[in-house]
């Protein structure tokens, strides 16, 4: 090669447009290994993978799902050029070993087999447990031994999973619902005394409260006992299991929600089981601290949230917009203002989260407290992080997106539209009605959905006025007034936080987070390409009469 | 929807067709299909009405709207303001005892925590004074106080746990005042005071002069000065055996110091004990064992023969302070010191602003690190010591300030002076400790050798200092910054480059939303695939990223040339843009060798293992969650904005000034340095701008990615605390209205002012832009 094609590829500069077309392809390819990554972790973790039975050098054998495998570090030598490998096993029975996972060196394994009676039994506390089912037993009596054991044990999880599902409607509706309307009438029992002494008619209303509350009492006993016979009825069944180390566990039913033999199951199956697990995920409650079970208090807080924030802020953003473009008189003064409401969408959104507590949570909440629930305080009700306090704090961090976006189709609506109304002597507000609002819509919902994407995942402001790791309630429920405007609530991305930087066993959560994350995720570039399909749709239309 | 829009167009048309329209007048409105207007005489006012209500009601709400932004910065304001007003002192009751002290008398007063009720120990006895009536309460003197003359009077640090008195013949008895509040039947409140005392202890013939006292759980200490010019030290043993039984007492032998000795202290560890003599030197004697004190250092208090008047402590008795006769008053601290005995030296870490006569009086805070100063001209100075501030001056009456106390919640202020008047002030002083000093200076804290720029806000004990500097937290915020410009501004700066000049339309139509769609992406998603996904990898990979930044340059370059020589007509059949998707598995292929090549890279460059060199080499520390993480991570999020900006402002550089430079023989390199760059640059500064900003409040990803460790170090390898993340995590404990509560509202509204301006000038740089190019 000679110098001088060297030199004019040099001059031409194609070796600059080559470095810049890098800087989209590392974007590109950034995005596409964090959504890659975040799904394969994801979905990968419903899948009943084999259970293997490995026996160690040291004549140990353990029993377990294979996790991740990596090479030790550090550890490449003349025997190993490529370094040793290991992999690490989720060998479950916390309870029994005191760890969920194990490291295993590829050099201490004398042999691994995948028998078909290994089982999985997943737990309502302390994780899976892996082991073979040796008997069944009924009050302590057998029922039923050896290979005869598995095919009895399945339609009893079923039933013991029934009496779960009463004893939990009981525990949670009925006593809760007793628990309620104790608490409201020792409120208001509160509140007859709010001016410390009783009058007559006050007396004889204490007295009927100490009545109902006397029958309230009762009827908590009886609930109570029924409780207690359910509970004897589920701790009836346990099932004897016999664990990697030789050791047999006495596992009740009760703590059973599944029992699983994965290598015994045919694709078709796992694929079934693998659906059943994701409708779990998007459906259960969480359990054990968040790390196992369900999220759909989550999907549910969050939804809740943005719808409520919504509701707020589609009036008031398409307000704003509609003065600025349509009612202000143009001028310096009004672009000043423009300007000033589009950086508001720049400020950080933790400063909105400190606005919200101050002034929604303290100010305003502590003021509510103070005029309509004196009998409850010194404790709190709207004077502390509540969903009504985080919606309205993320439809301020919103408004910008709306009002923007609003008067980005307001603007889009051709002046002759408004001109032919006008002189068919139509008014300012019938021709925004009829007229300018319905042509702008498609831009009005398209920055009402780019606000509840950017509200959906939103995080930092929420963890200021209102979400919790764990609430026991729904925002909605039986209960009167059914919306609960009061109640702390969970999201989808503060539960990402929680369970990933919080949790006791982030190893055994770490599944779950990305789980989450690609829920969010999905939640929110749905809501994205919703926007981008109004968006362009709305381009296609006035592409012509906007000249 | 669709349905519904379809509609919506269907009416669109119908508009401008006179010939479908029903019979109206002139003054109908545009019709509706569906549903015409109703036709009525009402409309004739209706209308108008309806109109002007609306025009009303949508001013209003919009201007409503528009203010309740400048209502947000004007309520940050307003709770951050408190932290910046004087304190107020209010006189509330003024009462005298029968009995004016005598010249030169000592006297010690104290209240309880409602301010009901003074007590005064004074040469002839200890009196209950109801502070509001003045009514003396009659309280029996124990008979081991009576008949005799106090010459001396110290408390512990905390008065509760009980007082000192030294008498003219020698003799230091404990005793202990307790005011208890019961419930009367009415329901109103009252005070009863008592008086105990323990067994005196003999320690000298003459009178005794000075005394400090201190009791705690490590049994308690006493330290007289005799009128004689001696000092003797009591060890007493644990608290419960104090009274009556001198098991615990022993008498320890101290060094010699020069100069008639006039004010000394004890810490409660009973560790250090320090004497002032008149001579101006205080001099430090520490108690390494139970029986042996040794000598540790004489130091000038301020100025030569300025005697030292009194020495006192801080609470939490790490800080001594300093007041002479001149009316200088100090804090002095220990720091570490090789050269002095005993390897502790005593440093003067505040000096306050000087009183105007001999400083008389002193009493710390319970609450704080705050304390009151009287002196001979009968004025009483609130200072705080974190702060180095004086909050208050009281002038006083004129008669010389016998005694001061601060209230037990730091709420009042009791003065007692040679008149025999007592007269209680109403302190409200809510924020002492906070300045524009302390939060953006170095402020010598206790327990520090020198003024250091500190965030600690909270810790388990009651005397903790509280560090508020912001300034750790600032640093943290452009650390991680300034990582993540340092990727993200290259990265999209050349994306935007190549989608808007050299990518086909078509092409750009997919790949610019696809990268915008990043932006979307939730930061809590981002933080957490930092925090528990990259940053492990990143510690035992980190050799593969610099072995990256080598290769992946190698590879474009290699690529461009190889794509030269491919025929013209190879070269052709793809579209303008086709290059970056020849790239991204080439690329994707360069980062898997580099990869696989980890250990390889760090045999050869990192000597085998990578943290091991860099402490080796440079001295740092590899923590996991570090600025490199940040950097890149909320790099990612920041690309899409810088991106999306800058790419319109190129795009939007008038295509005739790039066909005039290209038909001039430019090549489109030369063409984009020189003229599109040129053109867009102050869009692109704008994206930049806008970038910054939503880097510096980014909150989520900080929180997940950093130790969150308020450091101010710029290496690359450790973590940080920014304001954001800071906020996030202390907040939620902060009690309402408390300092850390308004400090942290502060840097809130750091943050709204700094992004707003920052936005600002990039909105404006770009409407100058747009409007300039709307011109050409």
């Amino acid at each position: 090669m000679t110098r001088a094609p060297l030199k004019a590829f040099w001059k031409s500069g194609e070796l600059f447009v080559w470095l810049t077309a890098s800087g989209v392809a590392l974007s590109l390819l950034m995005i596409g290994a964090l959504l890659g990554l975040i799904m394969v972790k994801g979905l990968g973790q419903f899948w009943p993978a084999d259970i293997l039975e490995i026996r160690l050098a040291d004549g140990r054998t353990l029993i377990g799902q294979p996790i991740n495998s990596e090479t030790i570090p550090h550890s490449t030598s003349q025997a190993h050029p490529d370094g040793k490998r290991r992999t690490r096993f989720r060998v479950g029975n916390q309870d029994a070993f005191g760890y969920d996972f194990k490291w295993v060196d590829a050099d201490a394994v004398v042999a691994q087999a995948k028998p078909f009676d290994l089982t999985v039994f997943n737990r309502r506390e302390w994780g899976p447990l892996y082991g073979r089912v040796r008997a069944l037993y009924r009050e302590a009596a057998p029922v039923a031994e050896g290979p005869a054991a598995w095919p009895a044990l399945l339609p009893l999880i079923e039933q013991a999973n029934r009496l779960h599902e009463r004893i939990h409607r009981i525990e949670h509706d009925e006593i809760g619902e007793i628990n309620r309307r104790l608490e409201s009438l020792r409120l208001q029992r509160q509140a007859l005394r709010l001016d410390n002494r009783l009058t007559d008619d006050e007396t004889t209303t204490d007295l009927g409260l100490q009545q109902t509350m006397a029958g309230l009492e009762e009827e908590y006993q009886r609930q109570a006992a029924t409780l207690d016979s359910l509970r004897r009825q589920a701790g009836a069944y346990e099932v004897a299991v016999s664990l990697s180390t030789g050791q047999e566990v006495r596992l009740p039913l009760s703590k059973v929600i599944t029992a699983l033999r994965p290598n015994e199951m045919d694709w078709s199956l796992k694929t079934l089981t693998y659906l059943g697990n994701l409708w779990e995920f998007l459906s259960g409650e969480p359990r054990e601290a968040n790390t196992e079970g369900g999220i759909f208090p989550t999907i549910f807080g969050t939804v809740m949230m943005v719808l409520i924030m919504t509701v707020a802020v589609m009036p008031f953003g398409v307000m704003a917009a509609l003065y600025l473009r349509e009612y202000a008189r143009q001028g310096p003064l009004v672009q000043l203002v423009r300007i000033a409401v589009n950086n508001l969408a720049g400020v950080p959104s933790i400063v909105f989260g400190v606005f919200g507590l101050g002034f929604f949570v303290y100010t305003v909440g502590g003021t509510v407290d103070a005029l309509f629930f004196p009998e409850a305080l010194p404790n709190p009700t709207y004077g502390t992080g509540g969903i009504l306090w985080a919606s309205l704090t993320l439809a301020l961090l919103t408004v910008p997106v709306v009002i923007v976006a609003t008067e980005e189709g307001l603007s889009s609506v051709p002046r002759d539209f408004r001109e032919g109304s006008i002189a068919l002597g139509a008014t300012k507000l019938e021709t925004i009605r009829h007229v300018v609002l319905p042509c702008a819509l498609p831009g009005i919902l398209t920055g009402l959905i780019l606000a509840m994407a950017r509200a959906a995942g939103e995080v930092a402001p929420l963890m200021l006025t209102g979400v919790v790791k764990l609430a026991p309630d729904l925002p909605v429920d039986g209960q009167f007034p059914f919306l609960h405007l009061d109640r702390k609530f969970m999201h989808l991305g503060f539960h990402i936080y929680d369970v990933g930087f919080q949790s006791p066993n982030v190893e055994a959560a770490k599944p779950m987070v990305y789980m989450t994350t690609l829920t969010l995720i999905a939640v929110v570039v749905l809501l994205n390409l919703v926007a981008v399909m109004i968006r362009n749709h709305l381009r296609k239309r006035y592409a012509a009469s906007a000249v | 929807m669709a349905d519904v829009v379809k509609d919506q167009e269907a009416r669109l048309l119908l508009l401008p067709q006179p010939s479908r329209r029903p019979e109206t007048t002139a003054r109908q409105p545009a019709p509706r299909r569906r549903a015409p207007l109703p036709v009525s005489i009402h409309t004739i006012w209706l209308r108008p009405f309806l109109d002007r209500l609306a025009k009303r009601i949508i001013s209003l709400g919009g201007i409503a709207v528009i203010a309740s932004i400048l209502a947000m910065l004007a309520f940050l304001v307003m709770e951050v303001a408190p932290l910046f007003l004087p304190a107020t002192a209010r006189p509330i009751a003024q009462t005298s005892l029968a009995k004016p002290p005598a010249a030169d008398e000592p006297a010690l007063i104290g209240l309880d925590e409602h301010r009901n009720l003074a007590y005064v120990i004074k040469q002839d006895g200890i009196v209950f004074l109801e502070l509001e009536s003045g009514r003396v309460m009659p309280v029996e003197l124990p008979p081991a106080l009576q008949g005799k003359r106090i010459t001396a009077m110290a408390q512990s640090g905390n008065p509760l746990s009980g007082h000192m008195v030294g008498t003219a013949d020698g003799l230091v008895i404990p005793i202990k005042i307790a005011i208890t509040t019961v419930r009367l039947e009415s329901g109103a409140r009252a005070k009863q005071p008592s008086i105990a005392a323990a067994t005196p202890i003999k320690l000298a013939d003459v009178p005794i002069t000075a005394l400090a006292y201190r009791a705690g759980d490590h049994g308690s200490g006493i330290a007289a000065v005799t009128e004689s010019g001696e000092l003797a030290l009591i060890r007493l043993g644990s608290e419960s055996d104090e009274h009556g039984s001198e098991a615990g007492l022993s008498r320890v032998p101290l060094p010699q110091v020069q100069g008639r000795l006039s004010a000394v202290a004890l810490d409660a560890p009973l560790l250090n004990l320090y004497v002032g003599t008149d001579q101006g030197q205080v001099h430090h004697v520490r108690l390494t064992t139970p029986d042996r004190a040794e000598w540790a250092g004489a130091y000038p208090a301020e100025g030569t023969d300025d005697a030292v008047t009194q020495l006192g402590f801080l609470i939490g008795d790490r800080s001594l302070v300093v007041m002479t006769r001149n009316g200088s008053v100090s804090t002095w601290v220990q720091v570490r010191d090789p050269s002095q005995p005993g390897g502790w030296a005593l440093r003067q870490n505040h000096r306050f602003g000087p009183q105007r006569a001999s400083v008389t009086t002193f009493s710390s805070s319970q609450r704080d690190k705050g304390f009151v100063t009287g002196d001979a001209l009968g004025a009483a100075y609130l200072r705080h010591a974190t702060s180095e501030r004086t909050l208050l001056q009281l002038p006083g009456t004129g008669a010389p300030l016998v005694s001061v106390a601060l209230a037990p919640k730091a709420d009042g202020l009791l003065t007692y002076d040679a008149g025999g008047r007592l007269t209680l002030y109403d302190l409200h002083n809510p924020h002492p400790e906070v300045t524009w000093g302390t939060l953006f200076r170095p402020v010598w804290y206790e327990g520090y050798d020198g003024p250091a720029q500190v965030w600690q806000s909270s810790s388990g004990s009651d005397d903790f200092e509280p560090k508020l500097g912001l300034a750790p937290l600032a640093f943290g915020t452009l650390k991680g910054t300034c990582y993540a410009l340092l990727l993200a501004i290259p990265l999209a700066i050349l994306a935007a480059l190549f989608t808007s000049q050299f990518m086909h339309p078509s092409l750009r139509a997919a790949i610019k939303p696809a990268i915008e769609m990043m932006a979307a992406l939730p930061t809590v998603v981002l933080g957490f695939l930092a925090g528990l996904w990259l940053a492990p990898l990143l510690e035992r990979l980190f050799p593969a990223l610099v072995g990256m930044a080598v290769v992946l340059p190698t590879l474009v370059l290699l690529a461009a040339f190889l794509w030269r020589l491919c025929p013209r007509s190879f070269r052709h059949r793809f579209h303008h843009g086709a290059e970056a998707f020849w790239l991204i598995p080439l690329l994707a292929g360069g980062i898997l060798l580099c990869l696989l090549g980890n250990d390889a890279i760090e045999q050869i460059l990192f000597q085998g293992n990578f943290k091991v060199w860099l402490a080796q080499a440079f001295g740092l520390r590899y923590d996991q969650r570090n600025a490199v993480v940040v950097g890149i991570v909320m790099g990612m999020a920041i690309i899409p904005i810088i991106y999306s900006i800058s790419e319109e402002a190129l795009s939007n550089v008038p295509r005739n000034l790039v066909a005039g430079s290209l038909a001039l023989g430019a090549t489109r390199w030369q063409t984009v340095v020189h003229m599109v760059l040129l053109a867009a640059s102050p869009g692109i500064f704008s994206a930049v701008m806008i970038g910054f900003g939503r880097a510096i409040g980014e909150t989520m990803i900080v929180l997940m990615a950093t130790g969150n460790t308020p450091i101010m170090e710029w290496n690359w390898f450790n973590g940080f605390r920014t304001l954001s993340a800071n906020i996030a995590v202390e907040i939620p404990e902060a009690p309402h209205g408390g300092t850390l509560y308004r400090v942290l509202f502060l840097a809130a509204l750091l943050l709204f002012v700094v992004t707003f301006a920052v936005n600002t000038v990039a909105e404006v740089v770009r409407q100058r832009l747009k409007s300039r190019h709307g011109h050409a």
